[in-house]
């Protein structure tokens, strides 16, 4: 049977019939989706269920609108527990975060972007707050920093000049044109990528120092990383400084965080249990040409 | 409605029906001066062979069940300079400082003086009015329906129509109201340009009150020259033509939404009705849209009389608004003095705006009681006759 279902499906992708269709969707017929959205028959694989998972985040154009979110449970799609602890919690909407600081507006390249903060907010999906800020015609989301309010004005530029720019915080540039030893956060590893270091609540690393084109930055866990000196960085310390000192109070709290309890099994702790007292690992240098994914 | 083709039935019942993304075919390099190798001879799939790309098949006439559309630089109103529209459901960041710039006008706090006149007037008023008004509200909010809490979609219409009934009454002693029609659904379209670009108000706007005669004049010449002295406010860094709708698509369009021989070709008063469900909006950005609707309707008004050509008017056409929740009230007067929008300086065209006019404070079926204290009473209470009177001399203005 199963042969028959192949030769059936396999059938279908005869030149002589679908000319049509056989231009816009070119995927062989194993994948259940695109098939049955030219009039194909096929049969169904777990390949339209690996997509549907993340369908809810595979938006191409950004918009300020909070989207609905499509809770895990720390399942993955064969259904099985990846991580534990994760499930339940209050409902949120995810509100799609701009991490590239120096995204120009098409049409005004190449000059400094000023922005307005409009509001700032909690965001459920992260420890830290978020910042609407609005400048030209566009308006995104943002990681705010400590104390941005609604009404004050950014800068973003990617001039770097002899002379080290005095940083005003939430203002965004590059690592190059920064004093050393500013407080940043938002840090991006190659130049273009969008900021994947130092977004969580009261972060902040610091500008160590600058040597020929590329920048020494210490995360906040001590750890030393050199990238080069034209990666986007925001001055200041990330908002919501006080979240590590807050007090759960309650296991109810946990549970509207979407954190399940640990499993009581009692376990004997090997070696990876206890603190450790040990000289830091050396620097990481992320110097190397990126990849071409990396600009797009 | 998903198109013919278009339904996922062979998966599993949770994607049944769902159009689902299409997924980017396979990116086929081309090498110049090398020709693929591809089994489109030996008309059958050869392993290790290039697939062949046959020219598109074109249907020769258009089936709806099977249509797609050109994309948008290939569709015949496509043009190079974008539009920005100004729609129903726009809602404007920076508010009425926005809608001033795109219209190009000087804003003035409270309404104008001969309005205020009229509303004092008591020769102007119906009888027994606040008794009328008030039964009115208690019509639209209590005794409509058996429910506790009529929905808003419900008596804000009611109500605005109950108002507008009085007004109506009032026939008797002012004969030139009967020259009036309201009218609602109609689209509008009006373009014009400010600076390097183009804008568009579109769309349907609400009721409109029309009449045979225009309104008169408010301000006169003196004050019309003072704004040419005014500045326009910007808010930098926001540019002006956020949250419009951006457009390569569309239709230089000049429609007043009515045809050129309706008997009554003056817009008097535009109602708008503020139900919060779609999107919701803050009284700023509420005023905002009132005042560029009344723009759009004097701007299409003008372009019907005195043509296309940007001019500073001669007898500025006046156009008035109102908009409620139900319960507040916010009244906009906008005179429009020229129409050569173009440039920042000149003369302006002139608004007065009062805004959050409540009519009553609350109306309740059951009272709020708080710890066996009544907060707010049963029934109506907090009735204000002021916002009634406005309402009712924005009304009579132009026929008492």
């Amino acid at each position: 049977m199963s042969v028959n279902l192949l030769s059936f499906a396999l059938r279908s992708l005869s030149l002589g019939c679908r000319t049509v269709s056989s231009q816009i969707a070119s995927l062989p017929a194993a994948s259940g989706v695109s098939a049955a959205l030219t009039g194909r028959r096929s049969f169904t694989t777990s390949a339209c269920d690996l997509q549907n998972q993340s369908l809810w985040k595979q938006r191409d154009k950004y918009s300020v609108r909070p989207i609905g979110v499509k809770k895990t449970g720390g399942r993955d799609y064969t259904g099985r527990i990846i991580t534990h602890r994760i499930g339940g919690g209050h409902k949120q909407r995810y509100r799609t975060i701009d991490f590239q600081r120096l995204r120009y507006e098409p049409g005004k390249e190449e000059q400094p972007i000023v922005e307005k903060v409009v509001e700032v907010r909690y965001d459920p999906c992260r420890s830290a707050d978020i910042a609407l800020v609005a400048g030209g015609s566009r308006k995104r989301w943002i990681v705010a920093t400590e104390n941005m309010e609604a009404g004050d004005t950014i800068r973003t530029s990617s001039a770097i000049g002899r002379m080290a720019v005095l940083a005003k915080e939430g203002d965004s540039h590059p690592l190059g044109a920064l004093p050393v030893g500013t407080l940043v956060n938002n840090l991006e590893l190659y130049p273009g990528k969008g900021a994947q270091y130092i977004r969580a609540a009261g972060t902040c690393g610091v500008l160590l120092r600058k040597v020929n084109g590329t920048a020494i930055v210490q995360l906040p866990s001590k750890h030393q990383i050199q990238v080069l000196e034209t990666c986007m960085v925001t001055v200041g310390k990330v908002s919501n400084v006080d979240h590590n000192k807050r007090v759960i109070g309650k296991a109810g709290r946990n549970r509207w965080l979407g954190i399940r309890p640990s499993s009581g099994l009692w376990q004997r702790k090997g070696g990876w249990a206890g603190r450790k007292i040990r000289p830091l690992p050396p620097m990481k240098s992320f110097i190397n040409l990126p990849s071409v994914s990396a600009k797009s | 409605m998903i198109p013919h083709g278009r339904r996922c039935l062979s998966t599993s019942s949770c994607l049944y029906g769902k159009i689902l993304l299409r997924k980017k075919p396979r990116v086929v390099h081309e090498i110049a001066g090398v020709e693929p190798i591809t089994y489109a001879d030996r008309m059958h799939f050869v392993p290790g062979l290039a697939r062949p790309k046959f020219p598109s098949w074109e249907r020769g006439w258009k089936e709806p069940n099977h249509y797609q559309s050109p994309k948008l630089e290939d569709m015949p109103l496509y043009k190079d300079k974008p539009c920005y529209i100004f729609n129903q459901r726009t809602n404007v960041l920076e508010g009425v400082r926005q809608a001033l710039w795109l219209s190009k006008s000087v804003l003035i706090k409270g309404l104008p003086a001969q309005i205020v006149t009229l509303a004092e007037d008591p020769a102007n008023q119906i009888e027994s009015q606040d008794e009328t008004v008030q039964n009115a509200i208690k019509n639209s909010r209590l005794w409509d329906t058996t429910e506790h809490r009529p929905p808003r979609e419900r008596f804000c219409s009611l109500l605005l129509n109950r108002l507008l009934h009085l007004c109506g009454g009032l026939q008797v002693s002012h004969p030139e109201l009967a020259k009036r029609i309201l009218a609602e659904k109609y689209s509008l379209a009006v373009t014009w340009r400010r600076g390097e670009d183009l804008f568009q108000v579109r769309g349907q706007n609400g009721l409109l009150l029309n009449s045979m005669t225009p309104l008169p004049v408010l301000a006169g010449q003196e004050q019309i020259q003072s704004t040419a002295d005014q500045a326009l406010e910007t808010f930098y860094p926001i540019a002006p033509t956020i949250d419009l709708q951006k457009t390569h698509v569309y239709l230089e369009n000049h429609d007043t939404g009515f045809r050129v021989d309706y008997p009554y070709p003056y817009a008097h008063t535009l109602f708008l009705m503020e139900m919060g469900n779609t999107p919701k909006l803050l009284p700023e950005q509420l005023c905002a849209k009132m005042v560029m609707f009344t723009f759009g309707n004097a701007l299409a008004r003008a372009q019907a009389l005195y043509g296309k050509e940007p001019s500073v008017l001669e007898k500025p056409i006046v156009v008035q608004s109102v908009a409620t929740n139900g319960r507040l009230f916010q009244f906009v007067v906008f005179q429009l003095n020229t129409t050569d929008l173009q440039s920042d300086s000149g003369v302006k065209n002139l608004v007065w705006v009062d805004e959050d006019q409540p009519l009553y404070e609350f109306a309740k079926v059951k009272p709020l009681i708080k710890k066996k204290v009544v907060q707010v009473p049963a029934g109506l209470s907090g009735y204000q006759p002021k916002t009634f009177q406005k309402f009712l001399a924005l009304y009579l203005h132009g026929a008492a």
